[in-house]
């Protein structure tokens, strides 16, 4: 088959490789029918995350028809229309059963890999690195999904693949950062970055019942989405002198109740950033994002919450102690996608969620590298890429 | 296990922030020693260990998980081969020379320093004893008499450990060993159950005259609230002087808490979710279209 391979720093390649098969009982096969660009892409593509191998196939937002089942799947059937939440999920250890899927122990098969790193290894991703379990990604004509029954969700009849591909990752991120805040009537939520997962945070935060919520980025077509597509007001940081003094101003000086951090990365951590200062010299945006934390966790209100989205490693200088004067809740995790996909695609059935303006630009396979291109460079007003392996 | 950290010799100014600048926009990254990772060691290793064989130690885990690395890099077939391979073969001399061997692992971006993966000791081993005990615990979501019986399935048990080892029952309570070496070696014994109490504890050793002479046992508690059962598994190897030597010796002592830390993983998803995760094969533009 045809996959998007990493062969090396800012290396990707269109190539054939291997069909992949049911390897484990509980597998089937997939043939894609769209999957997605992710910010947390960007970083192990330009070299920036270690256990990348050349010629790994990428790829973790996806979606597609079953074509092989494995003998122990009991729901699954062949032909199911399905859209799968990165995160590779067991459905029995006690994570997934308390709902915190992406803890989940028993998906990780490099497990000795990451344990060292975050002191317990957690759940694989799809051509997410070897340290996430150097599963096969979904930029490619088949995947491979392990745990289908767990990991699998039916697309419902008469939605298009535009309207469900980013309920892989990107709207369950951001639902569950808010989620995270427990939203009151009357509440004021700020969402620092309008990229896919900021921008479903937002709408996330209106579904959740937030009065007011404001995205803030500094590219004037996201923030246009941003009011829009989902009806925010909304903060060019580059264009105010202080993003703090502003939204004292708009919330009568107490300050959003919450504040969701969906900058940088997006959603996928690595948690191998620990070298911090490489990553700060090296990448300019570091600082930024630096910023965006601090700035968040200033300018939330007093007794507030601060939904952390964006990955961080080891950060220098973190104020803590602003948050424990102000008595701040931190709430932060990798996507349990599979705890929201069902509640998600009923929004989205009722047309109470439309997340297909995302995908800016639709490419075939083949032109998935200037796909990523496109997408890292935000050129044209890309927003998310999306491919069509088949 | 004893609560305080075997002294550190690494420079306490490595911690967190340990990286030297990027060379060159280099793919590569240090690991940095992460506090976190600090494995404690038992009072019978700081007892045991000064300074200098601490150190050596330590030199030692991190070539050998530079290796664990390697592996993957060079397919090697497990951690275990791996292991006895180290022991028999120059790669421990390089890491008691104080290198990390990682760098000059071609298929893995980005690994240079390994050091943090290589502060694990979580070993007892007796001085002039020539023995290692080996000892980890993993929780897992099942009642104690079920993963019992599960333990004693043979075919459970050759899947569990395969990683490392060929485990074939050959009677009842009797099971043949055969573990990949170096070189086409083998290491290979058989093995009876001497102690068995159902639901909670069994324990087997080696059948006298064993090349490796060794032990384990495995038991079952019951873990708080609904976390299920704990399950701990220890392993001791007696090596016989000579054979395989005092640095193999510490070597062994380090590497077989991974196989058991391993072989414990392997088990907990197997009883758990009916398979174990795996990636072989998986679609890659190398080996002919499928690596792992
Ligand atoms: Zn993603
Ligand atoms: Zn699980």
């Amino acid at each position: 088959m045809r996959a998007l391979c990493w062969n090396g720093i800012n290396d990707l390649r269109v190539e054939t490789v291997g069909d992949p098969g049911i390897v484990n009982p509980h597998d089937v096969v997939l043939k894609v029918t769209m999957s997605t660009t992710c910010g947390s892409d960007l970083h192990f593509i330009d070299g920036y995350i270690p256990t990348m191998r050349a010629g790994d196939v990428i790829g973790h937002e996806f979606m597609g028809e079953v074509v092989d089942v494995g003998r122990d799947v009991k729901k699954v059937k062949k032909g199911d229309r399905v859209v799968v939440p990165s995160f590779i999920c067991c459905g029995s250890c006690w994570y997934c059963q308390h709902d915190l899927y992406s803890l989940c122990d028993n998906t990780n098969p490099k497990a000795e890999l990451q344990e060292p790193v975050f002191g317990y290894p957690t759940a694989g991703i799809y051509g997410y690195t070897h340290a996430f379990g150097g599963y096969a990604g979904a930029h490619a004509q088949y995947v491979r999904v392990p745990h289908a029954d767990t990991d699998c969700f039916q697309v419902p009849e008469g939605l298009r693949d535009e309207q469900v591909i980013f309920l892989s990752d990107a709207v369950p991120t951001g639902y569950m950062g808010a989620d995270f805040c427990n939203i009151h009537p009357g509440d004021t939520v700020a969402v620092w970055g309008c990229g896919g997962v900021g921008l479903m945070a937002q709408k996330s935060a209106f579904l959740l019942g937030a009065q007011r919520v404001i995205g803030i980025d500094r590219f004037p077509e996201r923030l246009k989405m941003a009011r829009e597509q989902v009806g925010a007001e909304t903060l060019n940081y580059e264009e105010v002198d202080s993003v703090l003094e502003v939204l004292k101003e708009l919330t009568g000086g107490r300050g959003p109740d919450a504040c969701i951090d969906a900058v940088g990365m997006e959603a996928h951590g690595t948690g191998v950033e620990y070298a911090y200062d490489r990553a700060k010299q090296a990448l300019h945006l570091h600082s930024d994002r630096g910023d965006a934390l601090r700035q968040a966790i200033l300018a939330c209100r007093k007794g507030g919450t601060l939904s952390i989205l964006g990955v961080y490693g080891v950060m220098d200088k973190f104020p803590i102690g602003v948050i424990l004067n102000k008595g701040l809740t931190v709430r932060t995790a990798q996507q349990h996608g599979q705890k929201y996909l069902p509640r998600l695609l009923e929004h989205v059935t009722k047309g109470e969620l439309d997340p297909s303006f995302l995908a800016t630009h639709r490419l075939p396979l083949e032109d998935a590298p200037r796909g990523y291109e496109l997408f890292k460079k935000k050129q044209d007003g890309c927003v998310r890429a999306v491919f069509l392996p088949n | 296990m004893a609560d305080k950290p075997l002294e550190s010799s690494t420079p306490s100014s490595r911690s967190a922030r340990g990286a030297q600048p990027p060379s060159g926009g280099s793919a590569e990254w240090e690991w940095h020693d992460i506090e976190t990772t600090e494995r404690h060691a038992s009072a019978e290793v700081r007892r045991t260990y000064d300074l200098d064989d601490g150190r050596r130690m330590k030199q030692l885990a991190s070539a050998m998980l530079g290796g664990a690395l390697l592996s993957l890099g060079l397919k090697s077939r497990s951690l275990g081969g791996l292991a006895v391979a180290l022991a028999g073969g120059g790669l421990i001399y390089q890491g008691a020379l104080g290198r990390t061997l990682a760098r000059r692992v071609p298929g893995i971006e980005g690994f240079r320093s390994l050091r943090t993966l290589g502060r694990r000791r979580s070993v007892e081993a007796g001085a002039g004893t020539g023995r290692a005990v080996l000892e980890r615990s993993i929780t897992i979501q099942k009642p104690g008499h079920e993963l019992y019986r599960a333990w004693r399935v043979a075919e459970n048990l050759s899947k569990v450990m395969g990683h490392f080892a060929e485990v074939t029952t050959v009677g009842p309570d009797l099971q043949h060993w055969k573990v990949r070496g170096p070189l086409g070696r083998s290491f290979e014994w058989d093995s009876h159950i001497v102690e068995e109490h159902p639901g909670e504890f069994l324990r087997w050793e080696s059948m006298p005259g064993a090349e490796l002479p060794n032990e384990g046992q495995v038991r079952f508690r019951p873990a708080p609230a609904d976390w299920g059962t704990v399950v701990t598994l220890r392993l001791r190897f007696s090596p016989p002087g000579g054979a395989l030597g005092d640095a193999a010796m510490k070597l062994l002592g380090q590497v077989p808490t991974a196989l058991a830390h391993t072989a414990l993983r392997r088990f907990k998803s197997l009883v758990e979710t009916g398979e174990i995760a795996t990636t072989r094969p998986n679609p890659a533009a190398r080996e002919g279209g499928y690596s792992y």
